[in-house]
């Protein structure tokens, strides 16, 4: 009756129904294929199946009822960029692995979409094998971050880690300057822009850099300290802590970090810290390596011993001729 | 038998009080952060010391400013000519005198007088602090106020890095200079007269 009265639906449904995406690689990404499209098992089975149409910028929608095909953009949210997936740390995995096999099928099925996804404590949780990462304290920590209870765990390990491309951003930038910069983007992504945090949230959300016009030359500050060293509570037990506060909690007090006990030795630092206690001779050394000079939370050990020690010196010194001016009494200078 | 004279003009003495004070407050903030402690009750707080330190810094570059002019357009400017001629010697002299001469009641080798404000060991660390030592503090100084404008990078370290190592050197010399400035002063006809001759500008002889 309905398909009667709307010939357009039929049309319609027959055209969802019908829809077969065939790979052209026409406009394939440019990236190099990586060593680990090469080693993977499941390369072949992850092109055929899935990368045909979510690994392609542009793919083709071929009517089979119809006989059309059509251009496709595909959606940043189900795109794969097989270059960087190949070099993530899941570069072996099959995408079934992780997806449901009812993904299989195209046009893919309501069931499919309604299973729940896999979030990294359910694979790297209680392993043996990751227990020096402490999984199941992250995962708790996360539990307790405003991201989590502002959005009903909304926001997911995913949102700031894609599972696709995850890479251990200090291990792949030997934790310079580029570490800080790409850890910082995860944040930026949202907190830069007044547009997507409104899609988050219906409050006046003020975003980054007016928010932290506080600080003194904000630009550097920004670009040489990571958003969670002073946005997530400190963790000595994790090496990057989670908990990410409610922004009146974050750190406001610049001896927090410029001092000698600074808190970066245990956030930005401390993997560093651990590796090296001390470096080239200044305290809190290991900061120098990024080209990161925070003063007062270093110093140079030889400059203020020398300078400490030529000070003294003088003093010393000075106290001698004292005595001397006191016991031979000189008979030019009157006491008075 | 000692002779009083007029020898530290007026705007000599406010300069001097300007920038005594000034140094004073720089050093105490330029410790307190370097040795940055949250809970020490020896160094002035972060934030407090980084607005003091700025703030001298700036009043005393206005005044050392003054004080380049001064020099520049009065008589003051000559003592800080150094005569290289014989230098080695009279500063030999001098430094004979302080160590050894001073005890044995021998009179000063380059008294005070009317012509000579400073002697040869005055003038060289005069000369040293006033026109090497504080431009380059004013160099760096302003140089860490607005880093923007320092190197990113210089013989592969970071500009500001070095900056800030120098501006620290720099730093020390003035803290030991001051201290040999002001035992030194207490070698006057008596152990007050120079701090008084600053205050009034009426210098007793020897």
């Amino acid at each position: 009756m309905i398909l009667r009265k709307y010939p357009v639906c039929l049309t319609i449904i027959l055209f969802v129904f019908s829809l077969q995406a065939n790979a052209q690689a026409e406009y394939q990404d440019s990236l190099p294929v990586s060593k680990g499209a090469e080693l993977s098992l499941y390369a072949g089975d992850n092109e055929t199946n899935c990368l045909v149409c979510h690994g392609k910028l542009i793919y083709t929608l071929t009517d089979t009822v119809m006989g059309m095909t059509r251009k496709q953009l595909m959606s940043g949210q189900n795109l794969v960029i097989p270059g960087m997936f190949y070099n993530s740390v899941h570069w072996s995995f099959s995408c079934l692995d992780c997806h449901s096999a009812e993904f299989k099928t195209f046009p893919h099925s309501i069931e499919a979409r309604f299973e729940p996804s896999w979030g990294c404590i359910d694979c790297h949780g209680y392993d043996p094998n990751y227990e020096q990462y402490r999984f199941e304290e992250i995962d708790a920590e996360y539990q307790k971050s405003v991201h989590y209870t502002a959005t009903d765990g909304l926001i997911t390990c995913w949102k700031c880690h894609d599972p696709h491309y995850y890479n251990p951003l200090a291990r792949q930038t030997q934790g310079g300057r580029e570490y800080i910069i790409r850890s910082n983007e995860m944040c930026l992504r949202c907190h830069s822009n007044a547009d997507v945090m409104g899609l988050i949230t219906d409050e006046n959300v003020e975003i980054v850099l007016p928010k932290h016009e506080w600080l003194p030359d904000v630009e550097r500050h920004l670009e040489a300290v990571r958003c969670i060293d002073c946005h997530t509570r400190m963790n000595d037990s994790v090496l990057v802590a989670h908990e990410v506060m409610p922004a009146d909690s974050a750190v406001r007090g610049c001896a927090d970090c410029h001092s000698q006990n600074s808190i970066l030795m245990g956030t930005l630092y401390k993997y560093a810290a651990k590796e090296r206690r001390d470096e080239k001779g200044f305290v809190n050394g290991v900061m120098l390596r990024n080209d990161s000079y925070v003063i007062g939370a270093n110093r140079s050990k030889l400059i203020s011993f020398t300078g400490l020690l030529i000070i003294g010196m003088t003093l010393v010194i000075a106290l001698m001729h004292t005595i001397f001016r006191i016991v031979v009494k000189p008979k030019e200078q009157v006491h008075e | 038998m000692s002779k009083n004279f007029y020898h530290y003009p007026a705007w000599v003495r406010l300069w001097h009080l300007a920038n005594a004070v000034l140094c004073l407050f720089l050093i105490v903030t330029g410790f307190s952060m370097l040795y940055s402690d949250p809970d020490n009750g020896l160094v002035v707080k972060f934030q407090r010391a980084v607005s003091i330190h700025n703030v001298c810094g700036v009043l005393l570059t206005i005044s050392y400013t003054l004080f380049l002019f001064g020099n520049l357009f009065t008589s003051n400017g000559k003592n800080y000519l150094i005569v290289m001629k014989g230098l080695g010697k009279r500063l030999w002299k001098q430094g004979r005198y302080y160590a050894y001469g001073f005890f044995k009641g021998e009179d000063a080798p380059f008294p005070v007088t009317s012509e000579r404000k400073f002697n040869p060991l005055q003038q060289v660390s005069y000369v040293g602090v006033m026109y090497l030592a504080l431009p380059g503090l004013f160099i760096t100084g302003w140089a860490l106020m607005f880093p923007e404008f320092i190197l990113k990078k210089f013989l592969g370290f970071s500009g500001i890095f070095l900056t800030d190592q120098l501006h620290v050197i720099l730093g020390f010399l003035v803290v030991i200079f001051l201290f040999i400035h002001l035992y030194v002063s207490t070698m006057g006809r008596t152990p007050m007269s120079n701090f008084r001759s600053i205050i009034t500008g009426w210098q007793e002889s020897h």
